[in-house]
């Protein structure tokens, strides 16, 4: 039979070692389609939207970024984009950016999609797809999740149900780092 | 032989009918026309041949010049899909895709062959990006589950022919490579 003070010993190691343990797990483990990247600086974002705003993402840092790329020809893309944007309804004000940015579309084009699509989210206007290019994404649609210090650390396989409890909890977790 | 049915015998046989015609449209429709596909534990591949109509109508809803449009048409037209359906990763190379029939080897048109042509042809940035997203990527490590897709670009043949394919897996690409056979494929016109 263990001893009164051989189990106070025992609980505290426990408590001691799971210390670290917890600090270590406090990274957010990333749901289902969603690749942990070893972090890099992200690629140029620095476009126009479809009214004519400059937005440049260096202008985010400090915050975790939604960089999404998209087209209107793209199946998934279309089935994606309702999902982002009833996450955007509910993490805007929790301090979430976001970049929506179309690939070589004209603004027609992106104007009658997002307004059907996705209303309230403003969308940027890669008109010559550089910057697409720079991203290097799989194909459309590609998410990645920029962290609040300008690093690439996250991206989407394909298009995710972003709205559902996983991919939220998932995002608010990131948010409580920033 | 007039024979006389009640209301329960009536409603037992509309809803027979009604199970008997669905099962007949639906193998109707779930028989695709000149699909091909190559599927096992491991991997499904999938090849729909488009014909010039068909593609034609996608780029022309994107406002691709007719002059694009019309170079398109001279060639055969496939859609891709590539799904891993193992837990590793599956690297995907084109150069490890072999088109052959008959007379030979059949050489697909690269991405440096259309942005040369598109260049001779000074097609706008924008629909030569578009373009370039349209097709299958030339490499990617496809992860546990993932889709991805694209179109492939053949000289028209009207001869059936053959795709070898060979795919490395695992991590450091040091797995039981995967290899893939789909026959008797042609382009549509």
């Amino acid at each position: 039979m263990p001893t009164l003070t051989g189990k106070v010993f025992f609980i505290s190691c426990l408590l001691v070692f799971s210390v670290p343990v917890f600090a270590l797990n406090d990274t957010p483990v990333a749901p289902v389609g969603i690749l942990t990247l070893k972090p890099y600086p992200s690629p140029v974002v620095a476009l126009k939207d479809i009214d004519g705003q400059h937005f440049n993402l260096k202008e985010t840092k400090g915050h975790w970024v939604f960089v999404h790329f998209w087209a209107s020809w793209c199946g998934p893309c279309r089935k994606e984009m309702p999902a982002i944007q009833s996450m955007w309804n509910k993490l805007q004000k929790e301090g979430l950016k976001i970049a929506l940015i179309n690939t070589s579309e004209d603004e027609d084009t992106i104007f009658e999609f997002l307004g059907v699509y996705a209303p309230d989210i403003r969308a940027l206007m890669d008109a010559d797809g550089r910057i697409t290019e720079q991203w290097r994404p799989r194909g459309l649609p590609a998410t990645y999740l920029v962290a609040p210090n300008g690093e690439v650390r996250y991206q989407a396989l394909g298009g995710r149900d972003w709205d559902t409890p996983t991919y939220l909890n998932f995002l608010r977790q990131l948010l409580k780092q920033q | 032989m007039l024979v006389m049915l009640n209301l329960k015998q009536i409603k037992f046989f509309s809803i027979g009918l009604v199970f008997y015609y669905s099962f007949i449209t639906f193998e109707t429709h779930a028989k695709p026309t000149n699909q091909y596909q190559y599927s096992d534990k491991k991997v499904r591949i999938r090849l729909l041949p488009r014909t010039p109509e068909q593609m034609a109508a996608f780029y022309e809803g994107r406002g691709f010049s007719k002059e694009m449009i019309n170079r398109l048409k001279q060639v055969c037209f496939i859609t891709t899909g590539i799904h891993n359906k193992t837990q590793q990763i599956l690297w995907h190379n084109l150069t490890h895709w072999h088109f052959t029939n008959k007379n030979g080897n059949i050489k697909r048109y690269t991405r440096q062959y259309w942005k040369n042509e598109w260049k001779k042809m000074r097609i706008s940035l924008a629909h030569q990006s578009t373009f370039r997203w349209t097709l299958l990527p030339d490499e990617l490590d496809f992860r546990a589950n993932e889709h991805e897709g694209g179109n492939i670009t053949l000289p028209f043949t009207s001869e059936p022919f053959t795709l070898t394919a060979r795919f490395k897996t695992g991590k450091d690409k040091a797995g039981m490579p995967i290899e893939i056979k789909i026959e008797n494929i042609q382009c549509r016109r």
